[in-house]
């Protein structure tokens, strides 16, 4: 439910609570406004009256319209009474209820009793008059409650709105995204702006560092282990070493070829991440299936593996060139290394997939943590665990779906494109 | 063959220039873009190996003033910058061959045999060791004028013998040429030995001296003769 109906719905209910106790208030005050003003208005009557009987000095029974007047015999005490009274009306042939004056008055040394109605505003016409008029107000209300709210909210929420479209074009990796928030007068919304703002340009900025750590960290790393690879190789070639202390180098030289791959891939996920391939080209998949199997046409058959192949001619797929030949090279180097001798490996591609089947020994991870970075199934392996790794990062950015499944000791990957 | 080492990183500047003073080559060395230039303006050279990242300029600058004024001169960069953009902009200003930091010394020693046969040797096509032939052009190898059949990865392992003669060469810098990128090296020791036992098997069946020292199971090298 928006704001604008949550609003509504609360001002059409507690609107409607004060209409109740208003139309209550409405109707005592006007009952009183109007009890008071008859009384006042018979009263007034009871002046004339008493003019009329000081004037006349009546020795019977007066009985007129609505007027009585009965002289009495002894002198009684001079009081007021009002009370109700149903007296038949004469133009609409009913009885109606009338407020009635009985007044005893002491006029000339004698006591007269003095009788004075009139037709009576009911509480209940009163109330239906009330009712009637506050349920139109209300639906006048109601009405430019709606129309209004929709409107004046439509024109005071659009810059909430216009904040909401710009955080949602922000994007983290494009460099060049500058969030930009409406001018708004509202204080709230200016505050949410501002705020925003703050928290897009440290969020950029975190962003940005951690980037270029991983950016420099990778790429400053080469020049220490060209140092010390060079070092390595001056010392392996000088000829005075013994046995224990060229194997000792080579142990020092095999590590450091490690942490040069490392370095490489960690690069790689950083240039794939900033989208730094970007040599898209219609690139002919099948032909270059083609020559990364035979790439390793060698090293599949030292191992004794089988290989079968069911290429559809030009396939095609729109990619970076240096992409597609990374994210062949490491599935085809998994099917091999994670292979038994004698094993085999079956790659096939079709129009929309492209499926590398590979024998081997039962994962000890999660399948699904296989894309993970350094995930691997035997930790202890020589593989550095970035090789699916950069496989999805390849996939993520073209869209392609890649899927691994395993049953009886054979590997699937998937990628569909 | 003279060859100028332009390289700010003094520690690898040394282990460069110590490894190819050794084989009677001239190697000289310039830390900076001004060394360089009068370094260059100053003596001939055959090959500059050039970093593209120097404190007081651009190696890609100065690629530009060698190819100007001694267009006959080969060049090799190496960077630890390995951006395609770089590597291509340095091969498209007429630099020979792009090594990405970080490399093994065999490698840049067999990349600059190749540009310097290329360039200064006109191409020089064939390589020989007493009875052994390679044929650069034709990818054939001749032992006793008979023909081998080798692979083509059989072949590149004997060539880069040939260029590193008298030099240790680890399974790891074989496995890494053989394979670059394909293959992480430890996987390949294996196919490395393999490789090396068909080749030795082929050369010898030929009537071949084979000419390769096992040194201490770490690497192999080829035996001055």
């Amino acid at each position: 439910m928006n704001l604008i109906i949550r609003v509504t719905l609360l001002f059409v209910a507690v609107s409607l609570v004060v209409f109740l106790i208003g139309g209550v208030i409405s109707f005592n005050v006007m009952m009183g406004e109007v009890d008071a003003e008859q009384k006042r208005f018979l009263r007034e009557r009871l002046n004339r009256v008493s003019l009329i009987i000081e004037r006349r000095n009546p020795e019977d029974t007066l009985e007129r319209n609505k007027l009585t007047i009965i002289p009495l015999e002894t002198i009684s005490e001079e009081k007021v009474v009002f009370s109700d009274t149903l007296v038949m009306h004469a133009q609409l042939e009913r009885m109606e209820t009338h407020l009635k004056l009985e007044a005893i008055k002491n006029l000339n040394g004698k006591s007269y009793r003095v009788i004075i109605y009139d037709v009576i505003v009911e509480p209940d016409d009163i109330k239906d008059g009330l009712v009637e008029s506050l349920v139109k107000i209300y639906l006048i209300l109601l009405g430019a409650v709606i129309v209004v709210g929709f409107i004046v909210s439509a024109y005071m929420l659009r810059p909430f709105n216009l904040t909401l479209q710009a955080i949602k074009k922000f994007s983290l990796k494009d460099e060049d995204s500058v969030i930009s928030f409406p001018k708004t007068g509202i204080a709230e919304f200016k505050r949410l702006n501002q705020f925003l703002e703050e928290m897009t340009e440290k969020v950029k900025s975190d962003y940005q560092s951690l980037k270029e750590f991983s950016e420099n960290a990778s790429h400053e790393l080469q020049t220490p282990i060209a140092i010390i690879q060079g070092k390595l190789e001056v010392l392996l070639d000088s000829n005075k070493l013994d046995e224990d202390q060229v194997n000792q180098i080579s142990s020092a030289q095999h590590t450091l070829s490690r942490l040069k791959n490392l370095s490489t891939s960690l690069s790689i996920l950083t240039r794939i991440e900033n989208k730094e391939f970007d040599q898209v080209s219609s690139i002919n998949l099948s032909s270059q299936v083609d020559k990364m199997l035979n790439e390793f046409k060698e090293l599949i058959e030292l191992k004794s593996i089988s290989l079968t192949v069911e290429i559809q001619p030009h396939v095609k797929i729109d990619a970076d060139e240096v992409l597609c030949e990374l994210l062949l090279t490491n599935l085809l180097n998994n099917a091999v290394r994670h292979n038994w001798e004698n094993g085999a490996i079956h790659v096939s591609l079709q129009e929309d997939m492209l499926e590398i089947r590979n024998s081997g020994p039962d994962l000890e991870i999660d399948p699904n943590e296989l894309f993970h970075r350094f995930k691997k199934s035997n930790q202890s392996s020589n593989s550095l665990g970035l090789g699916l790794a950069i496989v999805k990062k390849i996939c993520d950015l073209y869209s392609c779906r890649l899927e691994y499944f395993q049953s009886d000791k054979q590997h699937t990957v998937k990628v569909s494109f | 063959m003279k060859l100028l080492l332009v390289e700010d990183q003094v520690e690898l500047a040394n282990s460069i220039h110590n490894y190819f003073s050794r084989e009677g080559d001239v190697c000289e060395y310039a830390n900076s873009f001004t060394a360089a230039s009068e370094k260059l303006h100053g003596y001939q050279y055959d090959i500059l190996i050039l970093d593209i990242m120097l404190p007081d300029g651009n190696g890609l600058e100065l690629l530009e003033v060698v190819k100007r004024n001694w267009p006959e001169m080969g060049v090799i960069i190496i960077s630890a910058k390995n951006a395609l953009d770089d590597r291509l902009k340095g091969l498209d200003l007429g630099a020979d061959d792009y090594l990405p930091k970080p490399f093994h010394l065999v490698e840049l020693n067999a990349r600059i045999k190749a540009v310097f046969r290329r360039r200064l040797q006109k191409g020089e096509n064939v390589v020989a060791l007493n009875e052994i032939q390679i044929n650069l052009d034709t990818h054939e190898v001749h032992v006793h004028d008979q023909l081998l059949d080798l692979t083509k990865k059989e072949f590149e392992l004997l060539h880069y013998f040939f260029v590193n003669r008298k030099r240790l060469l680890t399974k790891q810098a074989i496995a890494e040429h053989l394979w670059g990128d394909y293959m992480d090296a430890a996987d390949s020791f294996d196919f490395v030995y393999q490789h090396i036992k068909n080749l030795r098997k082929k050369i010898t069946k030929a009537g071949g001296e084979d000419y390769l020292d096992t040194v201490y199971g770490v690497g192999y090298k080829v035996r001055s003769v």
